[in-house]
């Protein structure tokens, strides 16, 4: 969710927030001076009724500018830029004929503003736009005040003054909102590889509370081993079916520890799991015979998938135990173009698979919580079986098809 | 290298008990497996080695008929062992024992010449069995194995053109013993003969050990090993 803001909503930036604060405190402070200085010097204006509809209309529009966030919009610093621009002419209106060179100007520094916002808003070239269509408006603030060309020039050091005032404005609050966003830029990357690194250290974890299980299992697979050996050691005679369950309890749990120990953890992408891993923790705990977990290449799911699918692996192996009578399971993985196929095959009695005969008999509950747990991923489950032959569960999902390189 | 090995069947036909050697860290394991074999009247272990250092000496003097090699063990690990013995004395077949069924040790030691894999966690009957089979030149594979031998070449199919490839038959076998089907079942599934399907495991097996081949010459060439100096 942050992640999305910072790249996203740029503007949103704690940089640029400060930006528009900064300008947004010039704004109302060049207005409320040149209300000032409208006010002080009132006597001397010429049209003093459109005098006071320009600081009016101004007024109203800051305050509307404001309270709506205008600068983030491009239609609002246009308008606020026109009104800014008319306001120059204007100011050389209302004051007395020929006196805009002696005078206080009526626009005051209020213009800058806009050609601030704009660079804020749109960047360097925006900011030096606005700076330049207001430096123009400038030389029209003379003509309106009827000076003539002759006057106009003779008075260009003024004119430039303003010119670059007004564009240096612009484009340095267009370079300001450039370098605010590029670090804010490098800080999502920051970010992102930040979030990456959790999502590796909680695979770890994961991985490591996996291990602690087995470990745990190992501790009291053991406690156990001693325990029964010692009885047997005491009784008379042990059938030899004890003597294996308990061979094959302590085989099994060190498998389970060799796996853990020889294998580096490979890397999915972030949100996926593997699927080797994730079988194998399917397959870790089914008591009564041996399973062994295959697969073919790197394959991975999303992590949400790969639990429906480990849980109805698990129900196929539960589903082993109990009917197959089999002395071994295997379970193979293999990731396809777009495919994943996941088989579950065990040396059992196997059957007649037919699904009418099982409703029919009732005993389609558990062949159906696994269908529909791998339909349920856009996936389809198929039974090969035969009386005698042993069982093959097979579950085929789609997958997106990626690049084996 | 194949043409020097008996041909399968040949041993079936001494009656003299099979010679093994075993090559294991663990003195547990070697009593436990020197227990089975001999038991089964069929075979006997004519020497052990507690490392693969050993186990090389040991069949050099000895020329065993199986090896039965353990992967993690001191000084010289058994794939090692596997590379100098299948080289010093091709005859001698190689059957690597492990805990694990997934390890990329089992793939290497089988590329470098190594006749099959077992688990650790078989039983004493399956054991037998497996010496028997890769002392008549039979493959012995576990599921777990055929699953690293598809990768393997699933992977070489993507890059290179000219590497040893799998048939589609070939494929389809591998996939079933990875899939926990025995040699006689996949007769049956695929109504072929079982003795079809051991030579399908056959080649798959000569095919991977030619492409470790294959991969060694390809480096030589890239780093101008096979120029002679100037």
């Amino acid at each position: 969710m942050a992640r999305s803001t910072v790249a996203v909503g740029s503007e949103a930036e704690p940089g640029m927030r400060g930006l528009w604060f900064g300008i947004l405190v010039y704004r109302w402070a060049a207005l409320a001076w040149m209300t000032v200085a409208a006010l002080t010097h009132w006597q001397p204006l010429d049209d003093k009724r459109l005098a006071l509809v320009a600081l009016l209309v101004t007024f109203a529009w800051n305050v509307w500018f404001s309270l709506r966030q205008g600068w983030l919009r491009q239609t609002d610093r246009l308008i606020d830029l026109a009104i800014a621009v008319a306001l120059l002419p204007i100011g050389g209106l209302v004051m007395a004929d020929q006196t805009i060179l002696d005078e206080l100007f009526f626009a005051t520094a209020y213009p800058a503003a806009a050609a601030l916002t704009m660079g804020a808003g749109t960047g360097v070239v925006g900011g030096l736009l606005a700076g330049l269509a207001l430096s123009v408006a400038l030389v029209f603030s003379r003509v309106t005040n009827g000076l003539d060309l002759e006057a106009i020039l003779e008075d260009w050091g003024d004119l430039v003054n303003g010119a670059v005032y007004f564009t240096a404005a612009g484009g340095a609050a267009g370079a300001v909102r450039r370098v605010l966003l590029t670090s804010a830029a490098e800080r999502a990357e920051a970010l992102e590889e930040a979030a990456r690194q959790h999502d590796r250290a909680v695979r770890l974890a994961e991985r490591d509370a996996l291990g602690r299980e087995i470990h745990d299992s190992v501790l009291q697979a053991l406690a156990l081993v001693g325990k029964r050996g010692k009885e047997m050691a005491a009784r008379e005679s042990v059938s030899s079916g004890k003597v294996r369950e308990l061979a094959e309890l302590a085989g099994r749990q060190e498998q389970a520890l060799r796996i853990l120990l020889s294998e580096a953890p490979e890397e999915p992408p972030p949100g996926m799991v593997s699927v080797k891993t994730a079988l194998e923790a399917a397959a870790f705990g089914v008591e009564g015979i041996p399973v062994t977990v295959t697969s073919v290449g790197p394959a991975w799911l999303p992590a949400q998938a790969m639990q429906d699918v480990a849980a109805a692996v698990r129900q196929a192996l539960e589903n082993v135990v109990q009917h197959a009578n089999a002395s071994r399971a295997t379970v193979f993985a293999e990731a396809l173009d777009g495919e994943l196929v996941i088989s579950i095959r065990d040396d059992g009695v196997g059957f007649a698979y037919d699904e009418d005969d099982l409703r029919g008999m009732g005993k389609l509950g558990m062949s159906k919580s696994m269908r529909g747990r791998v339909e349920g991923l856009g996936g389809v489950m198929l039974v090969h079986s035969a009386p005698g032959q042993g069982t093959e569960v097979e579950f085929r999902l789609p997958v997106e098809a990626r690049d084996r390189s | 290298m194949s043409d020097d090995r008996p041909e399968p069947g040949d041993a079936d036909r001494s009656d003299e008990a099979i010679r093994v050697l075993v090559a294991d860290d663990h003195p547990v394991w070697r009593d436990g497996i020197r227990a089975d074999l001999e038991a089964s009247g069929i075979a006997s272990v004519v020497a052990e080695a507690t490392d693969g250092g050993e186990a090389v000496e040991l069949v050099h003097e000895l020329m065993p008929d199986v090896v039965l090699m353990d992967l993690r063990m001191p000084t010289v690990s058994g794939v090692d062992a596997t590379r100098r013995i299948a080289e010093d004395a091709p005859h001698v077949r190689i059957l690597i024992v492990s805990a694990t069924g997934v390890e990329a040790d089992v793939l290497e030691a089988v590329k470098v010449g190594a006749a099959g894999y077992i688990l650790k966690s078989e039983a004493g009957p399956d054991v037998v069995e497996a010496v028997r089979r890769v002392h008549a030149g039979e493959p012995v594979f576990t599921s777990g194995l055929a699953g690293l031998v598809l990768s393997e070449f699933r992977r070489v199919a993507t890059t290179d053109v000219g590497e040893p490839r799998l048939s589609q038959r070939e494929n389809e076998v591998l996939r079933l013993v990875a899939k926990g089907y025995s040699y006689r079942e996949i007769a049956g599934k695929l109504f072929i003969s079982q003795k079809t399907v051991q030579n399908h495991v056959q080649n798959i097996l000569r095919k991977l050990q030619l492409k470790k081949r294959y991969e060694l010459m390809r480096y030589a060439i890239q780093k101008g090993l096979d120029r002679l100096p100037e």
